[in-house]
């Protein structure tokens, strides 16, 4: 069977006709791009292409549950909301989806049949497939993921936890998950894309969010990506900000290594295109590498229309022979008058080892804007760890305590109380920091 | 309970200790005066475990104890405190989960267990009134956006906490005013007692009004050249240090 014929018969029951030509037209795409190497610009520091296994497979792996997947679940905060995928399956009986008056979710499949006017209005529509690679490839071979639609004028106050499990299989699946949420005029939600690894061995993924923030809408978003050890995951969210709209995205990752030896290659594109005057976008991440991690984080905020505002945070600590990457775009479109950008970027390097190549970019076509950008990257200030050891905490801890601190930063800024807790606890766990 | 023998230190190839010595008893308060540039603070720092500061030669013990083997913050579990002279500001930390660090960091070395959260604040409220502080100062980042007098108070909140043996002031009363410097004087005093030594390095016998010293020393030059009781500091206040430095200029 053919790739076309096997997009054909996953979407049989897809009655839209304008999807499936869409996701044909994106495969044809993909065809021509291929997996980038590193002679890609965008590529350069990560060269995705030797990291991805040679034969991979769009078949997913087996979605059993197993007790990986329940103990975590159990280990999660009581949220009221939670949405369950296990290699790119949905499971209804893991879940708890709301049942409430204006907000519906539930997963793509579903959606693509129920929501169709929706979906066909806004799937694929973001990613620009022609030229991302692995945005190509997710719309063409997309598994399932969650669709969430809030109608106008609604706030919902819990926060909707998407959880996305992934566990190792015999065929190399490189499986394809993806969110879609649309969020209208003045409404207002939260929402959390956890990425587990379910197993200790390696898994692939490739996952696209598209969200699209309504006229004094606003969305809160955060990626966690908290056990990424021998995960190769790539992740595009493309986000689209209208008039008045207020977009945040927090992408947290930790690599911490369950098994000794850490292989995770994280790419992170997060992309905010404010596009209705006074949007604002916040784009912040935090990452944490540990023994051979590779975390990429590209950002592009692109400012079309004028007097809007966006705010990018990054902060990285590298251990061991980890590395990151950084490049952070702020694009401001001719008409973007009265943008005001802030970028900054810093980056602990707590091994003499691990190493960080940051690159900021700022391209200006408007004539009345305020940008800045702001990159540093360095160790902990011994002046500061003097005063502590001075005070009898040991070096470990003080070391430990100074990264909380400079890590706390990025968490402050998400907006849910119970995922800001929960991320806090978490950062705490990682750095053994006992207050 | 420290003895400092022939004490020779540098910094960046350049000597600033130069055979210094000194005996500090029990419950003694010395107080180390001297024009800029003449060694005080790299004697706190020394003392501290600041490594930046290479000791040469010469002996250190403090309680019997080999000091300068000691890191920085076996030194401060051992018992002794060095008040900063430009404490430093650390965001996103607390003072009261910098001080639950510190105070379990000696605890754990005393072989007890971590202190419970209710006898940890009502030790915290002890000793703010010391320093007549506000709970609201614990909350906030170390030192971020303190003024030179709450900064200087702070030092003197964190030592209360760690009820340290030897407490080594380096230039606490500098930039402070008078409402400042009788709030640190007064939590000096208070702490004051017959097991507790202080080392209290200033420019000015100004401090030494409230807190009155058991010995006044002199430094010049890297060494002390000059002892006596209070009636010194007085003399140095009146005749300035033009003198000292006349008696003692080969040293320079």
């Amino acid at each position: 069977m053919s790739l076309i014929e096997n997009i054909e018969k996953q979407f049989a029951n897809v009655s839209n006709a304008n999807v499936v030509e869409l996701r044909k037209s994106a495969f044809t795409a993909f065809e021509k791009l291929g997996i980038p190497s590193s002679r890609h610009e965008e590529w350069k520091y990560t060269n995705i292409k030797t990291k991805l296994n040679e034969r991979l497979s769009l078949t997913p792996a087996d979605s059993q549950v197993n007790a990986a997947v329940k103990n975590y679940i159990a280990s999660l905060p009581p949220y009221a909301f939670r949405i369950i995928f296990l290699n790119g399956v949905f499971h209804p009986e893991l879940s708890i989806v709301p049942d409430t008056k204006g907000l519906t979710v539930c997963s793509l499949k579903e959606a693509f049949s129920s929501h169709t006017t929706l979906v066909e209005k806004h799937f694929g529509k973001l990613v620009n497939y022609n030229e991302e690679h692995f945005a190509a490839l997710n719309t063409a071979f997309v598994n399932d993921g969650a669709f969430i639609h809030v109608q106008r004028n609604v706030a919902v106050n819990e926060p909707i936890y998407i959880q996305y499990f992934f566990t190792a299989s015999d065929v190399n699946a490189f499986t394809q998950t993806r969110s879609l949420a649309i969020v209208e005029e003045g409404s207002s939600i939260q929402i959390a894309e956890d990425f587990r690894n379910a197993s200790n061995i390696n898994v692939q993924y490739n996952h696209v969010s598209e969200v699209y923030v309504g006229k004094n809408a606003s969305i809160d978003i955060v990626k966690l990506q908290l056990e990424v050890s021998n995960s190769i995951g790539i992740h595009t969210l493309e986000s689209q900000v209208e008039r008045d709209g207020r977009f945040s995205a927090s992408t947290i990752t930790f690599s911490s290594p369950n098994t000794g030896t850490s292989n995770a290659v994280i790419r992170n594109n997060a992309t905010a295109r404010l596009i209705g005057e006074n949007a604002h976008a916040d784009l912040n991440g935090l990452y944490f590498g540990k023994e051979n991690a590779h975390i990429d984080n590209h950002i592009l905020v692109d400012h079309v229309a004028p007097n809007c505002t966006s705010n990018q945070l990054y902060k990285g600590v590298l251990n061991d022979e980890s590395t990151g990457v950084f490049n952070g775009k702020i694009f401001v479109r001719q008409d973007a008058q009265k943008t005001n950008a802030f970028q900054s970027s810093k980056a602990l390097l707590l091994s003499n080892d691990a190493s960080i190549n940051s690159k900021p970019q700022l391209e200006i076509f408007a004539d009345d804007v305020k940008c800045s950008h702001g990159a540093a990257v360095g160790q902990l200030d011994e002046n500061a760890l003097f005063y502590l050891r001075a005070r009898g905490i040991t070096k470990e801890e003080a070391t430990q305590i100074l990264t909380y601190a400079f890590a706390h930063e990025v968490i402050d800024h998400v907006h849910s109380k119970p995922i800001r807790q929960f991320l806090c606890d978490k950062l705490k766990d990682e750095l053994k920091v006992n207050f | 309970m420290l003895s400092i023998k022939n004490l020779n230190v540098g910094i960046a190839e350049k000597q600033i200790l130069r055979d210094f010595n000194l005996e500090i008893k029990p419950g003694e308060i010395h107080a180390i005066m001297g024009p800029n540039g003449t060694g005080k603070s790299t004697l706190a720092s020394t003392l501290a475990g600041k490594e930046d500061y290479e000791v040469l030669s010469g002996e250190v013990s403090f309680n019997g104890k080999n000091l300068l083997e000691m890191s920085a913050d076996e030194r401060a579990r051992e018992g002794v405190f060095l008040a900063f002279q430009y404490p430093v500001e650390i965001p996103g930390v607390s003072t009261t989960n910098f001080m639950k660090a510190a105070v379990n960091a000696k605890r754990k070395h005393n072989g007890l267990e971590p202190m419970d959260a209710k006898d940890f604040l009502k030790l915290m409220k002890e000793k703010l009134a010391l320093v007549e502080m506000n709970k609201e100062f614990t909350s906030r980042s170390i030192n971020e956006g303190f003024s030179g007098g709450e900064k200087k108070r702070n030092e003197i909140f964190q030592m209360a906490m760690l009820e340290p043996t030897l407490c080594l002031l380096d230039e606490t009363d500098s930039g402070l005013d008078i409402d400042a410097l009788r709030i640190v004087a007064n939590g000096v005093n208070q702490l004051k007692n017959k097991d507790r030594s202080f080392l209290i390095i200033t420019h000015y016998q100004r401090l030494l009004n409230y807190i009155v010293p058991d010995y006044v020393h002199v430094m010049y030059g890297g060494k002390i050249v000059k002892s006596g009781g209070k009636e010194l500091a007085l003399k140095l206040e009146e005749q300035g240090y033009d003198w000292i430095k006349e008696e003692n200029s080969e040293l320079v």
